[in-house]
């Protein structure tokens, strides 16, 4: 080990961190424009993230399933889904250019279901779609995507290294030049010299006691970058789907999409007296309303005493046939048999936590607002606004990654690899050092997440109110300020110490869920994934405006700036009550 | 409450001349698979066992791919059952207990 604590220096133009399929997009493209590309990964490169799991469709709007759609009926929905906060020209880019993004990803050799005619076909999965757009490969639409983008890094011998945490973004200036990471495997800090640098972090389900991710989605992406002073836009909107398996806790939070049964006969959700209530939560009356009524309306039912056992409400996969359940949903029906679920009888399903609408704020280079760092996927803030509609995410990932990786590479070439700061880079070592000495009284990280999961579950989750956030908010600063510092680790061992991970995970989840919980408490409204109970009504008077949370390096003091937006035409604000 | 006993590899290549199988006795409201198991063991009762908490649930990474008792399977698509063993494939060069170095 060298004298400031680091074990090994790295050179790239562009680095990407994360390995799910916006990471891999954007390593592809920063490599075809001609840049030197390192990805690193927490996990395994092309084997990690939320892309891989992806199930059953993303939005492209070809026309086939109905020729009245194309790219302007989609955008509309994306802004309409998007409460009229989305960023109306990111939201634009990805519509336009969504059909190129699926020519590209099928030029790169991903198959797609064809009809008898060789068109893709084109599902509905609810309202917020105003025609079938959806395409999809079985039930397991991930795996072709990143089958596809792995053998284009592996056709270009894109450098990666894997199970990599990267702890600090380092900056020359205003803008960032590199990373500090951690090496799981070797056990070493690594420093990574970049001419710039795409976040492809995913998301923070692990925030939440029940979510639809991998375990290692805790939001260090969001994290890092409001470290580094980059904005935050939007992140309040949380969404929460009703469609996860909620028992055995084997399958607690896995996904399990019956709203496609729906059209085919099956019965909509019930509650434990049997009725089904979902029209009466969702203000059209559907009872297959958009995705984010579904938790809210099940939250309502297990208030008034109208739940399942574990807090959900019921569905019943047997009022459709065992062929209908293979045809449709044929893995996730494999996979929840394998546990044992007995898909002829109605299974409990409820809330769990899917995706951080917002997250760094971006422009149309996807850039963030700190020069040379960029951003895509789930980490990114500004194409949904507050809503994602289902299925824009994958369309998000190949759009965007493409254009962060081009024009990360374009802004690498241009500059020099700047020159870190030597004592942030060896503090941020010593930091990280610094947990394998602690002395081994205090709690371990997975005590910590445990409090933290509650809290969020309990009051930054599917319903909020401003005690609650204003209480939850002072616990995390407490955390931050009295259990962090006492945090243990299990041994001092440094070779595949996961304890070593976990501890630095924690520490940038509660800083990134007091950012959240702080937006929440901010916007004294509710509309698309956020809903205050005490402030119920969308308030398009006071309300079109985006929150943007900044760490202007004030000790660690989160400022939040609500700032108006101008919405599309597309979406039509709600007039003030008269008198 | 369910009551496993589970056996686990550890070795450590810095420290041990041999790897060892451990016992663990656990305890929990319900089913687990085996890679909830092991993030039990983990979480509650030796977190000096290092393993991969790569968990997609789906059965499409193929991270979580271990030995348990001797067939080589997904940890995160099997329930844990009371007497198993789960070790890493054979001919792997150990990083240290449960995680091996990858390809």
């Amino acid at each position: 080990m060298s004298s400031d604590g680091i074990d090994r220096v790295i050179a790239t133009d562009v680095l990407v961190i994360g390995g799910g399929g916006g990471g891999l997009r954007a390593a592809v493209a920063a490599h075809d424009a001609g840049a030197r590309v390192l990805v690193l990964s927490k996990g395994i490169v092309g084997k990690s993230g939320l892309t891989q799991t992806a199930v059953t469709g993303f939005q492209v709007a070809f026309g086939y399933a109905d020729p009245r759609d194309n790219p302007e009926v989609h955008y509309g929905d994306t802004i309409r889904g998007g409460y009229g906060l989305a960023d109306p020209e990111l939201a634009r880019i990805f519509c336009d250019e969504a059909v190129a993004a699926v020519e590209d990803i099928e030029s790169f050799g991903a198959r797609f279901d064809r009809d008898e005619d060789g068109k893709l076909i084109q599902r509905k999965l609810d309202s917020s779609q105003t025609y079938p757009r959806s395409i999809k490969k079985g039930d397991s639409l991930g795996t072709p995507i990143m089958q596809a983008l792995r053998r284009e890094m592996n056709r270009r011998d894109v450098p990666r290294l894997h199970e990599m945490l990267v702890t600090k973004l380092l900056k020359d200036g205003d803008r960032v030049c590199g990373a500090i990471a951690l090496d799981f495997q070797k056990g070493e800090i690594v420093e990574i010299r970049a001419g710039a640098i795409v976040m492809a972090t995913g998301g923070a389900g692990e925030l939440f006691p029940v979510h639809s991710n991998t375990p290692d989605s805790t939001g260090d992406g969001y994290a890092l970058a409001l470290n580094a002073g980059a904005d935050l836009v939007d992140i309040e909107f949380l969404l929460m789907l009703g469609h996860a398996v909620l028992h055995p806790a084997t399958v607690r939070g896995v996904l399990f999409t019956f709203q496609y049964l729906l059209t085919k006969g099956a019965r909509p959700l019930f509650n434990s007296e049997g009725e089904p209530f979902l029209s009466n939560y969702d203000p059209e009356g559907s009872d297959n309303p958009a995705r984010h009524i579904y938790a809210r309306a099940v939250y309502g039912e297990v208030r008034a005493g109208r739940g399942s056992p574990h807090g959900g409400a019921f569905f019943d996969p047997g009022s459709v046939s065992h062929e209908t359940l293979m045809d449709s949903l044929p893995s996730q029906t494999k996979y929840l048999e394998k546990f044992g679920v007995d898909m002829t009888k109605p299974i409990e399903v409820g809330a769990a936590a899917h995706y951080v609408c917002g997250g760094i704020k971006i422009d149309t280079g996807s850039q963030s607002t700190v020069p040379g760092l960029f951003a895509v996927g789930e980490c990114s803030g500004g194409p949904h606004g507050a809503g994602r509609i289902g299925g824009n995410s994958l369309t998000e990932i190949l759009v965007f990654g493409k254009r962060a990786g081009a024009e990360a590479a374009a802004f690498a070439n241009e500059g020099n690899t700047g020159n870190p700061d030597r004592d942030d880079a060896s503090s941020e070592a010593d930091r990280v050092t610094a947990y394998l000495s602690r002395d081994r009284s205090g709690p371990r990280p997975n005590v910590i997440k445990a409090r933290l999961q509650q809290l969020m579950n309990d009051y930054v989750g599917v319903v909020r109110n401003e005690e609650g956030l204003r209480d939850t908010i002072a616990e995390f600063e407490r955390m931050e300020r009295e259990e962090l510092p006492s945090m243990s680790v299990a041994e001092e061992n440094r070779v595949g110490n996961y304890d070593w991970v976990e501890a630095l995970e924690v520490t940038a989840m509660i800083r990134f869920a007091r950012a959240m919980a702080g937006a929440a408490l901010l916007r004294t409204e509710s509309r698309g994934a956020h809903y205050r109970e005490d402030y119920p009504e969308l308030d398009d008077q006071n309300w079109l405006k985006n929150v943007l949370i900044r760490h202007s390096g004030n000790g660690d003091v989160l400022d939040f700036e609500a700032r108006d937006c101008k919405p599309s035409p597309e979406y039509t604000p709600v007039p003030a009550e008269a008198g | 409450m369910e009551k496993l006993n589970i056996t686990l590899y550890r070795f450590d290549p810095e420290k041990d001349a041999e790897p060892r199988l451990q016992a663990y006795d656990i305890e929990s409201d319900g089913p687990l698979s085996v890679l909830q198991a092991i993030r039990h063991v983990y979480h509650n009762v030796d977190g000096t066992l290092s393993f991969r908490n790569s968990d997609c649930r789906r059965g499409v990474c193929g991270i979580c791919s271990m030995m348990i008792n001797g067939r080589r399977q997904l940890t995160c698509m099997c329930l844990a059952t009371d007497g198993m063993t789960v070790e890493p494939p054979p001919n792997r060069t150990i990083v240290k207990d449960l995680v091996f170095e990858t390809d």
